[in-house]
């Protein structure tokens, strides 16, 4: 059996092009060992849907400045309503504290905010791996 | 009296600089080399040795090739920077009332920023409806325009727009200008950010017409503004989405300038005469908190720029010649953590752009990092201009570090690497080969990589990031201004009933004509795009026509 | 072995459900023993599809062509598979899969479906799953399945194992890369397409291609060329048409399948012998490699010798 890395969707969705910060965690987790399925800002939610599941990623990774944010629970529900609940997503980039909370309840697995360190981010990344990985056999 | 440092002395300035760096090592703390953000080394002193140039053929004076102190005799001295700040919020009755209210404190100019689902070339009912507004105004139609602009005179306000494209901003503007009897030979202001090419490379906010159909747009946009617009700036060619994104201050230069010769050969190629269209060239910077590296950025790009106007497009009008530049305070440099330190950071940026030489200058709020800013932090923004202008008197000396060793050697420096840049750009076919084998983007990633690895590594402080933290807590930060949703709802359905009761034939000869210009390269696609609007046309549609008959695209992911 | 996960798994994929065909790729990607079982199983539901590879140098616009003949095909009612593989870093084994979103607006469509693969290492671009990763699009019952790679030089062989009609695509011009193409590409290449047609150079990269086919003799097809302009979408109809005629003229589709199979097992049987030659760890092959050395056995003799240890070490496993 050869080894199995994280395949991790790294993506945008909203109306924000900014994509520094999502770059350079998609080169840290490829050097990182991981398969990273990378796609420019403006995807719409029912593309990203369509991709995950024909991917078969482990972990959607959103980058989010702006207010993208807010559409990330139509994206939750949407991973819902397309039986891909057990994909985590975690969510970096600028989000008000105040809007934190509202994205945790809303299924998001982690919220990382400007300043975190890749490494913890790609360590994340992993816990979440395992934990699908062995939820799935 | 001290004796001059000059080769005469040459005995005893030997002995006083052996001195000098025999003290120096005993007591610095370390031997490592220092670079900044270019690569170039920085060396703890300059003198008279590290600089001994060509005062006349290198520097100049203010006003004349190769203006390297200034394009202009009196610069800020004569006229200050233009303070233009940015704004677009909510519905076109929102931004018209902060616009007046601007214009009633004595802003002159005006700048609009349009939502970004205008970016992405859709109209507001076809995006989700909460993201409507938040960093810009929401204006699909010419008579949005109208509402944007609602007591300004159109003859005498020069309007700078974000106008992505095919420039439907612009055609709403001019729409509006018929309709109130200005001839738009008296319209003034630029097209902001018209680089499609920064855009594909770094921004992604405008890239979505495939490639060559964005180039023949912009020619086409070029053109016809020479002709029928002709105070109008359509060429706003950009190095700070290429610097946000990573590129070093030297990479942007020479990406920004390698763009404009780029589009000065597109438009020479279509037989427009290089004084016609250069001296509405305008270009836009990210000012970064590296102080003295910006500001020889900026000297070591006008003498450049005059030499390729003059040698590589033979351009003999000195308004060709001259580097004017537009500068944006840069936001990456600025923190979430302890955001009122950002108001320091932005004043450091601020004088770099100032003594850099810039025409207009727009300072970044303190709280620009949780989106749009507010209205307060917007405050203090122009207040530091105010204060570098005002109190601290930065206007009454042009080009006050000229003559400096230390900014005459490193604006040599920095000049020797965006030449170097710039020809390998050169080696690849150009900025748009370039851009469309991702080469730039390659180079741009591996910038940015080098930096997150100084800051990650500690050898680059952020403070308050990675040094200087403290513990902040969760709650102290103001919620985001977002638009009164019942009121984005009544914009939405004014504009849905306003496309019901518009004359759809005329909507769709117009539609028709600009898809036939689309597919004759004899056509200007922008006249049609401006026919459009003046038949009532809405953005969205004006977009999915080209987009269908020119192609999609993507940018290119080169990680 | 339970066959039957791997039975449920394979009525999934023949009704067509999607995530079980993506999770399956998955298993077979990773070469689990479900998925081993899955692909023993599915075998007998393979060679209704038509299997492109796409290669050709950078500049030749090879992404607007697949997209433009993917358009074609969705018009014409058809289901199309992807398979997009992008190279593993040698350094850390991770990967970027950039290349599926060249596949611009198709990628929404319900009748196009794409996967992503990383080389993990495997030479000539492809992964050594992608043939089995294309039998899964096959047994779910897609007409065309693209095989797409970035990567040069040694790829077109590569793809041209395993696919049916091998594309590829030439820009105009007289570059070294046009040059390095011509080289090696006759043997390996069905259709040639010359691309960016509406450039002025393309006249003559068609005179010359088809100069240097003249020079051959050919059996069953004698590779076209054709010009496109993918960008509008010129000539990208009878592209399509042409790889039709290329399925015809394969006699039948049961024979370009086992054309196809045949030349798969070749390739993964030498995989397997040079996987197994390598981690021989045995004092026969010790002392082979030593005749080798002072020349007391030729190579031809100690390949075979090899390939016996091989064997008979792989059966002890």
């Amino acid at each position: 059996m050869t080894t199995q890395p994280p395949k991790v969707l790294v993506t945008k969705i909203g109306l924000d092009g900014h994509d520094r910060g999502s770059r350079v965690v998609a080169s840290h987790l490829r050097d990182a060992g991981m398969e990273v399925v990378y796609t420019p800002p403006w995807q719409d939610i029912p593309a990203v849907v369509k991709l995950a599941l024909e991917e078969d990623v482990d972990v959607i990774g959103i980058s989010s400045l702006a207010t993208d944010h807010l559409i990330v629970p139509k994206l939750m529900r949407a991973l819902g309503a397309a039986g891909l609940r057990d994909i985590a997503v975690i969510v970096g980039g600028i989000v008000p504290d105040a809007d934190e909370a509202m994205l945790l309840e809303a299924g998001v697995a982690r919220v990382f905010h400007p300043g975190s360190a890749l490494e913890e981010i790609a360590a994340e990344i992993g816990r979440l791996t395992r934990a699908r990985r062995e939820a799935n056999v | 009296m001290n004796k001059p440092l000059d080769a005469g002395n040459l005995s005893e300035r030997g002995t006083g600089f052996d001195r000098w760096r025999r003290e120096y090592a005993a007591s610095a703390r370390d031997g490592k080399s220092v670079r900044n953000r270019s690569g170039i080394e920085v060396r703890p002193l300059y003198t008279a040795q590290d600089w001994s140039g060509d005062h006349e053929a290198e520097l100049g004076y203010p006003g004349q090739p190769p203006y390297t102190r200034g394009i202009y005799a009196s610069m800020h001295r004569g006229r200050t920077w233009t303070q233009r700040q940015l704004i677009g919020l909510g519905t076109p009755l929102d931004y018209n009332a902060r616009l007046r209210d601007l214009l009633a404190r004595g802003t002159t100019a005006v700048s609009l920023i349009p939502c970004n689902s205008v970016f992405r070339g859709y109209d507001m009912d076809e995006v989700h409806a909460e993201l409507l507004g938040t960093c810009g105004v929401v204006a699909n139609t010419a008579e949005h325009m109208d509402q944007c602009l609602e007591g300004v005179d159109l003859a005498r306000t020069s309007c700078a727009m974000n106008d992505p494209s095919p420039f439907t901003l612009l055609a709403f503007l001019l729409a509006t200008a018929k309709k109130r009897g200005v001839d738009w030979r008296a319209v003034s202001g630029t097209s902001n950010q018209s680089d499609y090419l920064s855009h594909f490379i770094a921004n992604h906010m405008f890239f979505r017409i495939a490639l060559p159909g964005a180039r023949r747009i912009l020619t086409d946009h070029i053109e016809f503004c020479n002709r029928h617009v002709p105070n109008w700036n359509p060429m706003s060619v950009v190095g700070q989405h290429m610097q946000q994104a990573g590129a070093t201050p030297a990479e942007a230069m020479a990406f920004t300038l390698s763009s404009a010769i780029q589009y000065a050969e597109d438009c020479r190629a279509r037989g427009m005469q290089p004084d016609a269209f250069l001296p509405r060239f305008t270009f836009f910077f990210d000012i970064s908190v590296s102080l003295f590296e910006e500001i020889a950025k900026f000297r070591a790009g006008r003498r450049v720029w005059a030499r390729i106007t003059r040698e590589r497009f033979g351009a003999r009008d000195p308004r060709s010649w001259r580097f004017k530049f537009h500068g944006q305070t840069s936001g990456v440099d600025l923190t979430r953590q302890q955001p009122l330190n950002n108001i320091a950071r932005v004043t450091v940026q601020a004088m770099a752009g100032i003594f850099g030489g810039l025409q207009s200058l727009h300072t970044d709020a303190y709280d620009e990092v949780l989106s749009c800013p507010t209205e307060f932090g917007a405050r203090i923004a122009v207040s530091t201009q105010n204060i570098l202008r005002e109190e601290a008197h930065l206007t009454d000396v042009i080009d006050p570090l000229g003559g400096s060793y230390y900014l005459e050697s490193l604006t040599d420096e920095m000049e020797r690497k965006i030449l170097g840049i710039m020809a390998q750009v050169e080696a690849a076919g150009g900025m748009y080969a370039a851009a469309e084998q991702g080469l730039v983007q390659k180079m741009i990633g591996a910038s940015a990589r080098g930096f997150q690895w100084k800051i990650e590594s500690g050898e680059q402080t952020v403070v308050g990031v990675n040094a200087y933290q403290i513990d902040e807590g969760k709650s102290e930060r103001q919620a985001l201004p977002t638009p009164d949703p019942a009121k984005m709802q009544a914009h939405i359905a004014a504009f849905k009933a306003y496309k019901e009761a518009r004359s759809k034939s005329a909507v769709q000869m117009a539609q028709d004509g600009l898809a036939a210009a689309a597919n004759d390269p004899k056509e200007n696609i922008f006249a049609r795009v401006v026919e459009a609007a003046e038949a009532g046309c809405t953005h969205g549609e004006i977009c999915a026509t080209l987009r269908r008959e020119l192609g999609f695209g993507q940018p290119l992911v080169v990680i | 072995m339970n066959a039957g996960p791997a039975a449920n798994a394979l009525a999934a994929i023949l009704a067509g459900e999607r995530r079980a065909l993506a999770r399956a790729m998955s298993a077979v990607e990773n070469e689990t023993d479900a998925g081993k079982a899955l692909l023993h199983q599915v075998q007998p539901h393979l060679g209704r599809a038509r299997v492109l590879g796409i290669t050709g140098p950078p500049g030749a616009g090879k992404s607007t062509l697949v997209n433009a003949l993917i358009g074609e095909w969705l018009a014409r009612g058809a289901r199309i598979g992807v398979v997009a593989v992008d190279p593993s870093s040698p350094f850390s084994g991770g990967a970027i899969l950039g290349d599926r979103i060249r596949m611009g607006e198709h990628q929404a469509h319900e009748r196009v479906f794409i996967r992503s693969l990383a080389s993990r290492g495997h030479g000539g671009g492809l992964s050594r799953t992608t043939a089995r990763v294309i039998d899964l699009f096959d047994a779910a019952g897609y007409d065309h399945i693209i095989v797409e790679t970035v990567g040069a030089g040694q790829s077109e062989v590569a793809v041209a194992e395993v696919a049916d009609t091998r594309i590829v695509v030439c820009p105009p011009g007289l570059g070294d890369e046009v040059q390095a193409l011509k080289a090696g590409i006759l043997e390996i290449a069905d259709i040639l397409v010359v691309n960016k047609a509406d450039l002025p150079l393309a006249d003559r990269t068609e005179r010359e291609l088809l100069g240097m086919l003249s020079l051959h003799h050919y059996d069953v097809w004698t590779p076209q060329v054709l010009r496109t302009v993918a960008t509008s979408g010129g000539g990208v109809p009878e592209l399509a048409d042409l790889i039709e005629r290329h399925a015809a003229a394969c006699v039948s589709q049961r024979l370009s399948h086992g054309g196809r199979v045949r030349r798969l097992i070749a390739a993964s049987a030498a995989d397997w012998v040079k996987r197994r030659i390598e981690s021989l760890d045995s004092a026969e092959f010790e002392q082979l490699c030593a005749l080798v050395r002072s020349g007391e056995l030729d190579y031809a003799s100690a390949d075979l010798r090899a390939v016996e240890l091989a064997l008979h070490d792989g059966n002890k496993a």
